[in-house]
């Protein structure tokens, strides 16, 4: 009594089977494209895994050399200014030495002077005296020397000033050193979780940056003077003034 | 006798940059490479002023010059601040720790020396 109804539904079910089919014949390539895809995509992230392992453990070198430069600097930073100490105590050993001798001319002059008036009446000795003057009278040279000795101390100063780059630099480097140390614990980390392991030698490599580390990230080098204006601003309302005519004065 | 200026700085080249320029005018300088250094040598040294930074391993210098401050014995004592930190939160705080002088890097040396000058002479 059945047996249509169930033959229905049987059609009608072989039909649905058949939209499957149909439905999954359109999907195949679809599937095909995927699998391609994914078998050109997996190399690449192999890649990509071995990329970052690489710069994971090359970062930590790189930070060491970072460190190796700031502490070269530094060393050659004091040589020089060691060296330059020594030019300026020659200096100023030679400057005092050129001030005896300034002085002694100037006495000797004063010498001439008077003896010149002494044998006014001598025509011939004052001539002489004031030929013994002008071939023997070195005061102008000492003085041109001392203004050059001067001029000298001067160029060994600013040395001192320009210096002071150093230790900017190395603060930056100890910023920049600061942030290589963070982003090679994120890439150990990705590593990590990406491939699955526990690869306790990246998890325990560690760039060498002291964790007392201090440094301003900030610090520039130049010859902005606002900066002090604006702390000497707030250090005079905090009851003492500073003017640069004071400064001058000092060395004057 | 020689006034004794203590340089506490973790900088070798800012430490001999300052002694450089003292030492010329007649002052002694003790080196100190942080905070804590710079507090075990101030009692050993009769220390007539302190140049100190701020960004400084170990103590930095704010709590260096709280630290002295608390000392009645070191209470007057003038400290200069010599710091690349130049924003003026930083300066006033340096001020309110008890500085007298906020001096920033790069620095001119006639300037250290007038400073120390002022507060020895």
């Amino acid at each position: 009594m059945n047996r249509p109804a169930n033959m229905t539904e049987l059609f009608e079910k072989l039909n649905d089977l058949k939209s499957v089919f149909r439905y999954g014949q359109k999907l195949i390539p679809i599937i095909q494209s995927l699998i391609d895809f994914m078998q050109e995509t997996v190399p690449l992230l192999e890649n990509i895994n071995s990329s970052i392992a690489d710069s994971t453990t090359k970062i930590p070198k790189a930070s060491n050399q970072i460190a190796d430069v700031t502490e070269a600097t530094e060393l050659a930073t004091t040589e020089i200014l060691d060296i330059v100490d020594l030019i300026n105590s020659d200096i100023d050993s030679i400057e005092k030495d050129l001030k005896g001798l300034t002085e002694r001319e100037k006495q000797k002059s004063k010498i001439i002077q008077k003896l010149t008036e002494a044998v006014k009446d001598n025509p011939e000795a004052k001539s002489l005296l004031i030929n013994y003057e002008e071939l023997n009278n070195e005061y102008e040279e000492l003085n041109s020397v001392l203004s050059v000795l001067q001029k000298i101390k001067n160029d060994a100063y600013n040395i001192t000033l320009s210096l002071q780059v150093q230790d900017i630099t190395s603060q930056q480097l100890s910023a920049v050193n600061h942030l290589i140390s963070g982003v090679q614990n994120k890439l150990s980390l990705l590593l990590v979780d990406f491939q699955e392991t526990n690869n306790d030698e990246l998890k325990t490599m560690k760039i060498a940056v002291p964790d007392d580390a201090s440094f301003n990230p900030e610090a520039r080098y130049g010859k902005d003077v606002s900066q002090q204006q604006l702390a000497d601003s707030l250090v005079n309302n905090n009851g003492f003034r500073t003017t640069q005519d004071e400064i001058d004065k000092l060395f004057s | 006798m020689k006034k004794v200026v203590l340089v506490a700085d973790d900088s070798p080249s800012i430490r001999k940059f300052v002694a450089f320029a003292l030492s010329a005018k007649g002052f002694d300088i003790i080196p100190a490479s942080d905070g804590m250094e710079a507090l075990e040598k101030i009692p050993a040294c009769k220390i007539d002023l302190i140049i100190t930074d701020l960004n400084m391993p170990n103590l930095d210098g704010f709590e260096l010059i709280k630290t002295i401050r608390n000392n009645n014995e070191y209470k007057e004592t003038p400290i200069i601040i010599l710091s690349s930190l130049s924003g003026s939160d930083e300066i006033s705080k340096g001020l309110e720790c008890g500085a007298n002088s906020y001096l920033i890097k790069p620095f001119d040396p006639k300037r250290i020396i007038y400073e120390v000058s002022k507060y020895l002479n």
